[in-house]
């Protein structure tokens, strides 16, 4: 399988805090990488560091072997690397269904095919119904719905999931966690950091592991959650 | 599809109509027609790319000061000197985004104030280029067709043909690719970054359509005071009022800058021989009340609550 993304050695320091320290991930097509981490671990800075969304300060990142670390957020979208953000961020004086359209207009540049690909997107995350509704009427979970509907509409090679899971029930689970295997059997990559770990266990090829910045387990998902490390990380020594 | 142009063509059926019904407020006609164009440019930098100018009396001024020296001192056709004034005006926004688009905010709008006055001081100042602070007089204009451009009627015209383009380009931008990057921008920088737009490029794009649509209007407005005075057309009350007729009728709407500019100057006019020295008291409060009221401007908040209402006669 082709690496689509290799991120290597990768430094972010903010003053004299190092935020993520030396870290490197790769990601072969069709698989799903987890990130996961006790909260400060460095998670959202490694994944805004690869998305182009906090400066690297040293170490390199390559898309389908070009090296981006230097382009901005942007042109990496461009390229191909499509991103949620932990916090809802919708356009609030636009619709719905508008919404979507700003993320479809990139490879659409024509408002009847951008319509189309926004609505296929809506209605894959089940939104359809509320495409015409103000998005700042919408409640947090389909905010964070329409946040994946945004992102599947820029029609990305790689796709950057920050929490999507956290706080829905078990059945809107199960769901969405049915939802990314579906994406990455069409051939999607999935690069997504998660607190809940059913969702990893379910989704994941390969597990990176950080605390304090550092990586300090990866592999399956079941290697990982059996490493004394990691669970040392999570609960602390006695 | 978009009942906007509908609506336009039969406003300016309407508009083209008045002088012929009365003659008497037809000054009044042409300022509500020339702040329509001016609050519509306007409109695309502040409203519907989210960033607040205080500064486009510069471009009124720059296009009204082309025609007037270029009809003074070269004999050139208004409609060169026009066209001239506003590629400068375009070129001047664009260093002038390059320079301040880093800023924020207020920020960036205290930017535009400081650039704004530093013109008008060059204006008062460099006699040589401006005529200095007792202005220019623009005494000969050629006739095309014998058309008199000195005449009113014929300025109300040029005033109308001016608002309704730029009516006319703020409906096209509406639906476009273009209009929702600027709105994604305003909205929220780094998701429209996520959407694959390059923030400080849009902004860029608008400050220049802006700038070079307000100097349109500057070159009407030059030909119909005539005379012009560097510290009234560079005056930062004009851009303030500029921004204050959007920020009434509706920022980041297509009819919102036609609605306001008819509700300021009409009611402006009506206060003056209502309430004669209380007049700009009761305009004040006016412009309160509906900043209150109506946070999103006139038009603004009438489009919310059209949206909710479809969507709940949908479901």
């Amino acid at each position: 399988m082709q690496t689509v993304l290799k991120a290597d050695r990768i430094k972010v320091q903010f003053g004299g805090l190092i935020a993520v320290n030396d870290v490197s991930v790769s990601l072969k097509q069709g698989e799903v990488l987890g990130l996961i981490g006790p909260n400060g671990a460095g998670k959202s800075t490694l994944f805004n560091a690869i998305t182009g969304f906090a400066p690297v300060t040293s170490g390199q990142v390559h898309f389908f072997d070009q090296n981006v670390t230097a382009l901005p957020a942007y042109v990496r979208t461009r390229l191909g690397m499509g991103r949620t953000f932990q916090t809802e961020r919708p356009y609030e004086d636009l619709t719905v269904l508008e919404n979507v359209l700003v993320a479809a207009f990139l490879k659409n540049p024509k408002r009847k095919e951008a319509e189309e690909v926004a609505m296929s997107a809506l209605q894959k995350v089940g939104l359809a119904d509320r495409a015409h509704q103000l998005s700042s009427d919408l409640n947090l979970a389909r905010l964070r719905r329409l946040e994946l509907a945004k992102a599947l509409a820029l029609e990305p090679k790689v796709l950057f999931l920050d929490e999507i899971m956290a706080g829905l029930n078990p059945p809107a689970l199960k769901q969405m966690i049915e939802f990314v295997r579906e994406l990455t059997a069409s051939g999607i990559s999935v690069v997504m950091v998660e607190h809940i770990m059913q969702a990893i266990i379910e989704l994941s090829d390969h597990v990176v592991v950080l605390a304090s910045g550092n990586k300090i387990a990866e592999g399956t998902a079941h290697d990982v959650i059996n490493n004394e490390q990691v669970i040392e990380a999570y609960l602390g020594t006695d | 599809m978009n009942r906007n142009y509908t609506i336009l063509l039969g406003l300016v059926i309407l508009a083209a109509l008045f002088p012929v019904v009365s003659s008497s407020y037809i000054t009044v006609g042409l300022t509500v027609l020339m702040f329509t164009g001016w609050a519509s440019s306007w409109n695309i930098l502040g409203g519907w790319a989210g960033q607040l100018s205080l500064g486009h009396a510069t471009f009124v001024g720059l296009g009204a000061y082309f025609v007037a020296i270029g009809a003074s001192q070269f004999e050139l056709a208004p409609w060169w000197s026009i066209l001239i004034g506003m590629a400068v005006a375009g070129i001047m926004a664009l260093l002038w985004g390059k320079l301040t688009f880093g800023l924020h905010g207020p920020y960036f709008t205290l930017s535009t104030i400081a650039i704004a006055e530093m013109v008008r001081l060059v204006a008062i100042n460099e006699g040589w280029l401006t005529g200095g602070a007792t202005g220019v007089f623009i005494d000969y204009l050629p006739e095309p067709f014998g058309i008199d451009l000195f005449d009113k009627t014929v300025q109300y015209y040029l005033m109308l043909a001016y608002a309704a383009i730029t009516l006319l380009i703020t409906i096209f931008i509406s639906t476009r690719k273009f209009g929702y990057q600027l709105k994604a921008v305003r909205d929220n920088e780094e998701a429209a970054m996520a959407a694959g737009i390059n923030p400080t490029a849009i902004k860029l794009k608008a400050f220049v359509l802006s700038a070079m649509l307000t100097a349109l209007g500057g070159g009407i407005y030059g030909i119909f005071l005539s005379f012009i005075e560097p510290h009234i057309i560079f005056n930062l009350l004009l851009s303030v009022q500029i921004a204050l007729t959007v920020i009434i009728g509706g920022r980041g709407t297509i009819w919102g800058p036609a609605v306001g500019a008819a509700v300021l100057i009409i009611s402006g006019e009506v206060f003056r021989t209502v309430f004669e020295q209380a007049n700009m008291l009761v305009y004040g409060i006016l412009i309160l009340v509906v900043i209150l009221a109506m946070p999103k401007g006139i038009v603004g908040e009438y489009a919310h609550r059209l949206i909710r209402r479809k969507y709940a006669n949908r479901a």
